[in-house]
Parts: structure tokens; C-alpha cells; sequence
């Protein structure tokens, strides 16, 4: 682990280390899957509502365990108004401080990542790529975000998804370098920023006692009110919220997305083309400067003079920069989830469609 | 829905009085409801105390409604306490709660703080103590709120029993070891966003694992829609079994089948194509979109 702490991420404690060095002994586990607890996804949902529509981000505490990251609790971190020196000083004193805190109480103060509230799933931003690498860079690559999209998780499904960087971005964020020979280099596409990371809930015993125990309701409400007028709804019972048939507003805002990124990546491109005609325009310059170097010196020759050096013409005309692809490689990422969205979103509303269809006959 | 056994107890509201010499406390009838996360949380804790400990106290944050007669309990943090020294004394790490409730109120400054918890069912002098403390901790004129969660699960019904009260002081002269502990109404709030989650977290109840996988939509409608066949085929049995004359009738389903029925819109055959056919329009334009 490395000791230099980065403005986002708190420096470590002494425990830390320990449990980080106790786990090592266990072997370099590459992270395979994230293990939840129901705990920590109820926080998460409860802060991301708080603040929604705006993002909003906190640390992830838990243990990875030979492969598995187990993710015990987590907390808020303060609103995301810091931009100033003061702000950042203020919001990593609030890290260590809340993990002193929790460390009293015997909560598992080893940060395995964080978490950010996205909206519509347009989460993938310049901001969660610095994040997550100093993430990623200080805890050795086990470290995860988590995305939870609370617009998608209101009205039907859950919507928790668990990400890092592969390797090859890594690598090429090290460098910092996103020219396309890099991008060759290192194999990197739109689909293989992230690795996803599959997600599962455990519950501790007690819970699973809570959770029957809310369910539980027949024994709690005195029989002979239940099946009066009076609406009888336990926390638990079922929930038939995904047969909504609205489906206008959430497509309506999603593809509007879409075009934004869309439009987006066509400004890409062509500040991409407009580089690449300056190149081609820069080059056939030399050559022509070669060209002329040539016809001189072959008239030198024949005069008897020695004859000019041809480096200079290189050193002279300087080839454009290559923008950086990264944009348009997080466009394109971005593009790709919103139409994953909708493909997702659209099975299930045309399968109600016809449900519907059939009931009306 | 409250989750615990219906107590006898009444609630009953009684205007601020003060007669000569006795101050009858300002008690305005109000409800507890409690965010599921609070009770996740507590339990969590209880899972973390320390060895030597067979109880674990902390503090609740909520806010309450403007007319004071609903208190939302949202959030809740540990409090170290220590209540196994000394006989008569009980030490509750105060700096530790003043610290915590600082760095809560920097994330959601609306949170404030509106009494205590503890795990176990009984109530003894040492919580009359900590609500004496509590008390003060919350803004006049309102309570502290206590709730309790039975987390040994000793009760009849084997529920986790929450249970919330409100201290009220006895005897002549006011001593804060004095306390009786009125039972307040209490029931589980939650909004829609939270509720896909309970979901996912209630479908791991009867696992032996514990543990269950986030579903995709499509899955997700496939177990609704199982779960409505299911019902309806509960239902159809139960009517043919009263047409049978095999179970006798009772009215009041039979009301609640009729709402039901009715329930359902009776549309022009028309116009429901028409709406039916621009629907999978634009589900069509937005699929081609994607190619």
C-alpha cells in the first residue's frame, strides 16, 4: 500500500496495514465479485434519495476476502460543493475523523472503495475516472465504485452496479497518455474501461430475524381488522410497482441523453478530423521542404558545395499534438450504457404491452 | 404497520396544564415511525459490541413534523457505553456522541437528534439515566424518544419487538433516576426508492445463504407476473370451492372480489388499439434507434 495520500483518498491507520498485511498472506486474489451487505445498501439508497438529483458520493468499508470484496459499511461523505483548498482539507479531516469514530464502535475501517449516485446512468465522468484511480492506485487495485442509480431504482428494480478499471486503463492513465497508439497499444476500447463486478446481498442472521419478523404481519395485527376497508400493507408485501405501464418520461429523458452524448461525440470527432487534416497538411509541407532541400543540394553538388543537412527540415516543422482520445473514449462508454439502458428498459415494457393487450380481449 | 404485538396501551393527548406546585410535562400525543435502515443499523451494532457486553446503546436522528405530532426517525449512529464497571453508575461516551452527531450534521444538516436506542426488552434504572441525559439533548419543548428492539428474541411471538417510549418523570420531587417509560405508537416508514431494496434484501430471507444476486429487469417481471398468476390461482380456487359449497362463503371477500373486478377499465376496443399501437410505436422507434 502506498503511503502517499491522495487528497481523496484518508492516509491509512496503523490497523489498516495490519489487516491489509494479514490478508496478503493469503495470496494476491484478483477481485472477482462484491459482497453487500443489506446494511450498507439500504445507506446507500437512503443518502443517494437524500440528495437526489444532485450526485452525491461516500466511502466504502469492508474486507476483501480471497477474492471477494466484502463491503460492511459504508458513510456520506459531506456535500460535493468542494472546490476550494479549505473544502478538501475540510472533507479529508471528516474521513479520518469518521473512521476514528467508527473504529470505536468495532466497524471495519479498511476503505475498499467508494460510492457515487448517478442519474439515469450518466455516471461516466472525468470526475469518477481521477477518483477512482487514486482509488484504485492506493489500495493495490482492490478497490471498487459503486453506482447506484436512484431515478432507475424508484419505480422498479434495484439498480446497484459494481465497477473498476482493467488493467489496460490503468496503464494508460499512468501515462496519462490517450493518443491512439497508446490506445493500440495497450488494447483499450470503449467496452474495456470498466470491469464490472457482480454483485451479491448477504444478511446477517439477525436481519433475516428483522426481515421475518416485518413480514410477519398476520400475527402482529389483530385477525379481525384484516380484511377490513382499511388497508392492511405490510413493509414487505408484494410489490407490483414493475407493472407500470408509464414508460414516457424515463425514455423521453434517456434519449435525451443520448443525442447530448451523441452530438458530443460528433464534436469529437471532428476536433479528431480537424487534427488530423492539420497533420496531413503539416506533412505534405515537409515534404515539400524535402523536396527543395534536394533540387538544392543536387545543384550544390554540381556547383561543388557540400551539400545542406536534411535533418533541420524535420526539427523545423513540428507535427501537431494528437488530442486526447480519452473523451471520446468516455463518450463512447457513456453511449453504450445509455443504449444498454434502454435495451434493458424496453424488453420488459413491450412484454407489459402485450400483457395488457391480452387482458383487454 | 406497526411490528410489534398491539399493546393495550391508549394514547391519549391532554392539554398542557400546570397546576399549583406540579408541573405535568408537556405531552402532546405524536407517532414514531422508523426508516428501515435504523433498525439495519442497530442491528448491525449489536453484532460489533464488544464481548463483555450484553447491550448496546446509541443515538437516533430524525426530524419531526411541523406540527409536532409525527416523529421520523431516519438515522441512527453507536454511542460507547459502559454499564458493567460499577453498580450504580452508568458512563456513556458523550464526546463520542457530540462528535458523531457534528460529522452527521456536516452530510444532512436537517437531522437532528430526537432520543436513543438500546437492544434488550427491559428498561431498568440505568435507562431512566441515559434518558435523563438524552433529554436534554433534544430541543425543548419535545421528548426524548427511546425505542427498544428485542434483539434476544425471548418475546412469545419471537419477533424482533421495537418498541418506543417516551420518559415521563414520577414522584413528588423529580429525581432522574425516576423515570416511567409511556409507550409511544411506532411503525415502519420507508420511501419508494428505498422499497427496491427492501425487495432484493426480503428475497434473501429464506435463503440459507443469506445472501441473494441483483435480478434485471426482465427477471424482475417475471417474478411479478408469476407472483400475480399465483394469487389468481389462489383466488379461483377459493371461488370454486364456495361454488362447490365446500367452504361457505364470506361476504366480505366477495365484496373485495367485486372491487377488484371493478377495478379493472373497460376501454373501447378502438381506442385501446389506438393507444396500444402508438405505445409499441415508440418502443419501436427507440429500439431501431439503438441499431
Amino acid at each position: 500500500m502506498s503511503a502517499s495520500g491522495t487528497p481523496t483518498t484518508p492516509k491509512e491507520t496503523l490497523s489498516n496495514v495490519n489487516v491489509t498485511a494479514a490478508l496478503d498472506v493469503e495470496g494476491n486474489f484478483p477481485l472477482e465479485s462484491v459482497q453487500i451487505d443489506g446494511l450498507v445498501v439500504l445507506k446507500i439508497i437512503k443518502h443517494c434519495r437524500e440528495f437526489f438529483p444532485s450526485p452525491v458520493t461516500g466511502q466504502l468499508l469492508g474486507l476483501d476476502v480471497n477474492g471477494v470484496l466484502e463491503v460492511t459499511n459504508c458513510f456520506p461523505f459531506p456535500g460535493a460543493k468542494a472546490e476550494d483548498e479549505n473544502e478538501l482539507v475540510d472533507g479529508a479531516r471528516y474521513q479520518v475523523d469518521m473512521m476514528r469514530c467508527l473504529r470505536e464502535v468495532n466497524v471495519d475501517n479498511n476503505t475498499v472503495g467508494w460510492y457515487q449516485s448517478t442519474y439515469l446512468g450518466s455516471f461516466v465522468t472525468h470526475k469518477l475516472i481521477e477518483t477512482q484511480y487514486n482509488y484504485q492506485q492506493t489500495f493495490n487495485n482492490k478497490s471498487v465504485v459503486i453506482v447506484h442509480d436512484v431515478s432507475r431504482s424508484t419505480h422498479s428494480n434495484l439498480s446497484l452496479r459494481a465497477f473498476r478499471f482493467s488493467q489496460a486503463f490503468m496503464e494508460a492513465q499512468k501515462e496519462d497518455k490517450f493518443t491512439t497508439e497508446s490506445l493500440i497499444k495497450n488494447k483499450l476500447t470503449f467496452s474495456n474501461i470498466f470491469e464490472e463486478l457482480p454483485i451479491t446481498v448477504k444478511n446477517s442472521h439477525l436481519v433475516t430475524a428483522l426481515l421475518h419478523s416485518l413480514d410477519d404481519y398476520e400475527h402482529v395485527i389483530p385477525k379481525s381488522a384484516s380484511l377490513d376497508k382499511e388497508k392492511v400493507v405490510s413493509p414487505l408485501s408484494p410489490n407490483f410497482d414493475t407493472l407500470e405501464l408509464s414508460l414516457d418520461p424515463y425514455i423521453e429523458k434517456n434519449l435525451e441523453f443520448l443525442l447530448e452524448s451523441v452530438e458530443e461525440h460528433t464534436q469529437e470527432q471532428n476536433t479528431y478530423a480537424f487534427w488530423q487534416r492539420s497533420v496531413a497538411r503539416e506533412q505534405t509541407k515537409i515534404q515539400v521542404a524535402l523536396q527543395k532541400r534536394k533540387q538544392e543540394n543536387v545543384s550544390r553538388l554540381a556547383s561543388g558545395l557540400e551539400p545542406l543537412p536534411e535533418d533541420d527540415i524535420h526539427k523545423n516543422h513540428k507535427l501537431p499534438a494528437e488530442p486526447s482520445r480519452l473523451d471520446s473514449l468516455l463518450i463512447t462508454s457513456q453511449i453504450n450504457n445509455y443504449c444498454k439502458q434502454l435495451n434493458q428498459y424496453s424488453g420488459p415494457t413491450l412484454g407489459k404491452l402485450f400483457i395488457s393487450g391480452e387482458l383487454q380481449k | 404497520m406497526p411490528i410489534d404485538a398491539a399493546t393495550s396501551a391508549l394514547n391519549l393527548s391532554f392539554p398542557p396544564t400546570t397546576t399549583a406546585g406540579f408541573v405535568v410535562p408537556q405531552s402532546r400525543s405524536f407517532t414514531v415511525s422508523v426508516n428501515p435502515v435504523v433498525l439495519f443499523s442497530i442491528l448491525d451494532h449489536y453484532l460489533r459490541r464488544q464481548e463483555n457486553q450484553h447491550r448496546v446503546i446509541g443515538t437516533l436522528l430524525g426530524v419531526r413534523s411541523e406540527d409536532g405530532s409525527e416523529v421520523e426517525v431516519r438515522n441512527c449512529f453507536p454511542v460507547p457505553h459502559d454499564e458493567t464497571q460499577n453498580q450504580n453508575q452508568v458512563a456513556v461516551d458523550m464526546e463520542y456522541h457530540h462528535n458523531m452527531f457534528e460529522l452527521h450534521k456536516k452530510v444532512n444538516a436537517k437531522e437532528i437528534i430526537v432520543g436513543w436506542y438500546a437492544t434488550g426488552s427491559n428498561l431498568n434504572q440505568w435507562n431512566a439515566l441515559i434518558q435523563d441525559f438524552y433529554s436534554k439533548e433534544v430541543m425543548p419543548p419535545f421528548q426524548a424518544i427511546h425505542l427498544t428492539m428485542d434483539t434476544d428474541l425471548k418475546n412469545e411471538e419471537k419477533l424482533l419487538g421495537v418498541k418506543t417510549y417516551v420518559g415521563a418523570p414520577i414522584g413528588i420531587s423529580a429525581k432522574p433516576e425516576n423515570c416511567l417509560f409511556l409507550p409511544v405508537p411506532c411503525d415502519v416508514k420507508y420511501f419508494d426508492a428505498e422499497r427496491s431494496g427492501l425487495d432484493l434484501l426480503a428475497s434473501a430471507k429464506d435463503e440459507l445463504s443469506r445472501s441473494t444476486s441483483l435480478i434485471s429487469d426482465m427477471d424482475n417481471l417475471e417474478k411479478t407476473i408469476v407472483a400475480v398468476q399465483k394469487m389468481l390461482e389462489r383466488i379461483s380456487d377459493y371461488v370454486n370451492k364456495v361454488l362447490d359449497g365446500s367452504i361457505p362463503s364470506n361476504n366480505t371477500i366477495g365484496r373485495f372480489l367485486m372491487d377488484t373486478i371493478s377495478v379493472v377499465p373497460k376501454i373501447d376496443k378502438a381506442e385501446f388499439e389506438k393507444m396500444f399501437n402508438s405505445h409499441l410505436q415508440s418502443e419501436e422507434v427507440q429500439t431501431n434507434q439503438k441499431r
